[in-house]
């Protein structure tokens, strides 16, 4: 194995569908259901998706997300603002667990 | 006349055969309503994915005796409805002015690929008036509504230009529902196919009134086709293969009712016929036994010729379609 991610692998997710066949289905009814447009636009929920895909560093997903966006009318201007979104919030989670810190701090502190 | 253009690249492959044969689809044209001529391969832009190839430095033009015949034939054949005149950039012909008023003359409509920018060029002014004046119908492409992207395809500065030409046509009657007809054409800046064409016509009315005050009556989305420089671009950048799979992938038998080639003849500049501009590209004639060129044309041997294909047809029948008209299915 030269890489443990590799774009080529993108093409044979499905492939983990022979390991547990039900479970697969079910996953891809759920997932493609999510993604169908309904209060939320299709361009919404790929937003959505692109974000979740950057925070959690999934190079897959990445791809697909940002081919998608683009397929969208999105370019790389709309998911730079979107980017900035994910990663301010994530700073924003960083400090806001600073509270366990700041709490414990006061509790054992003189 | 200059015979230098670029070899166009080769459709090898039988991809797009292999999906009519599945979708049991015998591609045939009807009668030809309307008259699509090439008059030349000059254009004051260079875009990075023009199937043309067109540029400031191509010289070929539409000869006087092509023009002629093409008239000859209109006057003839009141059955084709429409005069659509492309190229390059149609209005660098010296005789672009007078095909307008022609065909206007005859009871047509006509219809200029208009790529705005051309308005700036010398010798060129008053264009917006002329179009009014003759109630030409304009199809003009803007691939983005953020200047970057529109940039990246058609060269720098190209939306600033496209956005004061713009707001000429507006300030002339153009694009505000009335009988000045205004269509925008917005195709993807890279290797992917477009967005719906209802999703981006909103964006792309909000963005441009509210940033600029610009109005239209319409978009069309089409797809890049695999042909000159964008398919140039593709083999650079080893996206070929992937881009035609893409567009395969996306095959929708739905399409091939509408496909333009039914309807249209495509006339090159030296006078030949073919079945569309991208095979007038790629130099595929019609098939046996229809008319050759704009001198011996004959409606009935066009109208059921079989239409000659190749991969790059795949452009036309991807997702909601694509043609010179825009998406092709709901």
């Amino acid at each position: 194995m030269g890489a443990y991610f590799d774009d080529k692998d993108l093409a044979h997710f499905g492939d983990l569908k022979g390991h547990h066949p039900d479970l697969w289905s079910a996953f891809e009814s759920y997932y493609g259901k999510a993604f169908e447009p309904g209060l939320l636009t299709k361009r919404e929920k790929v937003l959505v998706g692109f974000a979740v895909a950057a925070s959690s560093q999934c190079p897959y997903c990445i791809d697909s997300y940002t081919q998608q966006a683009l397929e969208q009318g999105l370019t790389m201007k709309h998911l730079a603002e979107a980017l900035h979104a994910a990663a301010s919030l994530k700073a924003g989670i960083t400090l806001a667990h600073g509270l366990v810190a700041h709490n414990i701090d006061k509790k054992v502190s003189m | 006349m200059a015979t230098t253009a670029p070899i166009p690249l080769s459709m090898s492959s039988d991809r797009f055969r292999r999906r009519l044969a599945s979708a049991r689809c015998d591609l045939r044209a009807d009668a030809v309503t309307t008259l699509q001529i090439n008059v030349g391969r000059i254009c004051n832009q260079a875009c990075r994915h023009c199937h043309v190839e067109a540029s400031p430095a191509r010289t070929e033009l539409m000869g006087d005796d092509v023009v002629e015949a093409c008239f000859d034939v209109l006057a003839r054949h009141p059955e084709i409805g429409t005069l659509d005149i492309t190229a390059g950039a149609p209005e660098l012909h010296p005789r672009f002015r007078e095909m307008v008023e022609r065909g206007r003359a005859l009871g047509r409509t006509v219809i200029a690929r208009h790529n705005l920018t051309v308005q700036f060029e010398p010798g060129q002014e008053g264009l917006p008036e002329l179009f009014a004046a003759h109630g030409v119908e304009l199809v003009s492409s803007l691939p983005h509504y953020l200047a970057d992207a529109t940039d990246r395809q058609r060269g720098h500065g190209v939306f600033d230009k496209s956005v004061a030409a713009l707001r000429a046509l507006n300030a002339v009657g153009y694009g505000q529902g009335g009988p000045l007809k205004l269509t925008l054409v917005a195709n993807p800046v890279g290797a992917f196919l477009p967005p719906r064409q209802d999703d981006l016509e909103r964006d792309m009315r909000d963005h441009l009134q509210r940033t600029y005050g610009i109005t239209f009556d319409q978009l069309f989305v089409i797809t890049n086709m695999p042909l000159g420089r964008f398919a140039q671009w593709l083999q650079r950048a080893g996206l070929y293969d992937e881009y035609l799979c893409k567009l395969e992938n996306a095959f929708n038998p739905a399409t091939l009712e509408s496909v333009m080639c039914r309807s249209l003849v495509s006339v090159n500049y030296d006078g030949r016929l073919h079945d569309c501009d991208f095979n007038q590209m790629l130099d595929i004639e019609l098939a046996p036994g229809a008319s050759r060129t704009i001198f011996d044309f004959k409606a009935d041997t066009l109208a059921g010729r079989p239409i000659l294909i190749g991969d790059h047809c795949l452009g036309c029948t991807a997702g909601a379609g694509s043609s010179c008209g825009g998406n092709l299915t709901e």
